[in-house]
């Protein structure tokens, strides 16, 4: 163990980059998948069909594929805008932490959207014209009965989802985010003990799956608090 | 920036050349995680706390790390040992298709295992009580009950595991693999063509995915033959 003298602070603080991917993309996962299931589940068929095509295309890709492209993607764009005011630039990123969490919470997002739009169909019709008959508008009706019927229902397949996001971090790294596989490069270039060094990498993420699923296990019992006796 | 489609189709044959290693990891390391995977399944439900243990403790930590962090550990990690390089299996661990084989097997295991013990759990305990007053052993009724109708009931979730495995045969590109994601990785190292190189080769992964769903609609009806309501 004493070839990881001298690294644990940079697994730290790799091990909080993770952290802030898995926060940042989880927010925006959500959105994703909230504005995927409303769309599929809106009377528009356009809205419709860009969130069946949303799916299909992030559902059918790998994930570092999505990633690569973003990021190189991006950075060709921005490049040649940067160009135009200026001939001398050669080169503008995304930095690599934006682009890796964006484009995770697109692909997880895509899974997200079908399973928000299966819990918000599964909201009992009679808890909603109840809700009609006590004079509530839709708003009213959306956040009071909608929501919390609906993340009940969604909670167990969202936890799967927000262990792909954890684990999908990982892939970050290729485009050169300094989290904890990055960390566990350089360390190998110096001590020479590459086991070591991603056993410690596998550690740290099973650690952040333990967690969220902890988390997720108290949550639902925290849902379930009202409604034990009832089904 | 401009679309450039002589690109795609000088690099389109490239790529496809890929598209038999891809299959290749699909295929060797789908099979050979089946079996381990029923092998994991036998464990857990055999009942008895010395194979029903290991096979937990292997099933959460393959699903609780990264698939990626699996390969680097195999393929970078484990040459660290001496022993492993003077015993026979360095024959396979040597050449990074057997180490990419390697791990998406033992991941796709963990994953495939609790699938299948999804679809032992939901079979009907009547079904198997009416084995039993038939004077059917354990064996039998494993055989003749539980298997056809656990197949019936894992088959829609095993079939998204298998999508998920081709997309992550994607991650064999890290360790130096000429797969489909390989190429084009090479492909746009030289020309720095991300959008039109990246694009085309996510719509062929998007016709494997496709290809994928439609054989295993094929089965599903074939396996749902006799359950199917008439009408």
């Amino acid at each position: 163990m004493d070839v990881l003298t001298g690294w644990w602070d940079d697994y730290f603080w790799g091990a909080l980059i993770v952290g802030k991917v898995f926060i940042c993309s989880l927010g925006l996962m959500i959105l994703f998948g909230l504005l995927g299931a409303m769309a599929k589940l809106s009377n528009s068929r356009v809205a419709q069909k860009i969130a069946g095509a949303y799916t299909v295309v992030f559902r059918g890709t790998p994930e570092i594929l999505v990633i690569l492209l973003l990021y190189f993607g991006s950075a060709i764009a921005l490049t040649s805008i940067a160009q135009i005011f200026n001939p001398d630039i050669k080169f503008v990123d995304v930095p690599p932490f934006w682009a890796g969490t964006i484009a995770i919470s697109i692909i997880v997002g895509s899974y997200a959207t079908e399973t928000f739009r299966g819990a918000f169909l599964g909201v009992n019709p009679g808890s909603i014209e109840a809700a009609r008959a006590l004079g509530m508008s839709d708003l009213q009706t959306f956040i009071y009965v909608r929501i919390p019927e609906m993340w009940r229902l969604a909670l167990p397949p969202f936890g799967n989802h927000m262990l792909s996001l954890i684990k999908d971090t990982a892939l970050i790294s290729i485009i050169g985010l300094n989290e904890t596989m990055f960390v566990a490069k350089q360390a190998i270039t110096v001590t020479g003990k590459p086991f070591t060094m991603y056993i410690v990498v596998g550690a740290i993420y099973l650690g952040f799956s333990t967690i969220v699923t902890l988390f997720v296990m108290g949550v639902e019992k925290f849902g379930e608090r009202t409604t034990i006796g009832a089904k | 920036m401009s679309f450039d489609f002589s690109l795609i189709a000088e690099s389109l044959p490239l790529m496809l050349m890929g598209i038999g290693i891809t299959f290749k990891l699909l295929v060797i390391s789908g099979v050979l995680g089946f079996c381990l995977a029923v092998g994991l399944l036998l464990m857990r439900i055999s009942g008895k706390w010395y194979l029903n243990f290991p096979a937990q403790v292997y099933i959460y930590v393959f699903r609780g790390t990264p698939i990626l962090v699996q390969i680097f550990i195999i393929y970078y990690g484990l040459p660290q040992f001496e022993w492993i390089r003077d015993s026979v299996f360095w024959a396979v661990l040597r050449e990074p298709t057997g180490c990419a084989i390697l791990a998406l097997t033992l991941n796709t295991g963990a994953y495939v295992s609790e699938i299948l013990r999804g679809g032992v759990l939901g079979v009907g305990k009547g079904l198997l009580e009416a084995g039993s007053a038939l004077g059917m052993s354990a064996r039998q009724k494993f055989i003749y009950i539980t298997t056809p109708i656990a197949a019936r009931l894992a088959l829609p979730a095993y079939s998204n595991d298998v999508i998920s495995l081709l997309k992550s045969t994607a991650l064999a590109s890290t360790i130096t693999i000429a797969d489909m994601t390989g190429i084009a990785r090479t492909i746009v190292a030289d020309t720095y063509a991300p959008y039109e190189i990246f694009m085309s080769l996510a719509i062929i992964y998007m016709i494997f995915t496709f290809g994928l769903q439609k054989l295993f609609g094929v089965i599903e009806r074939y396996l749902g033959r006799y359950s199917r309501r008439e009408g």
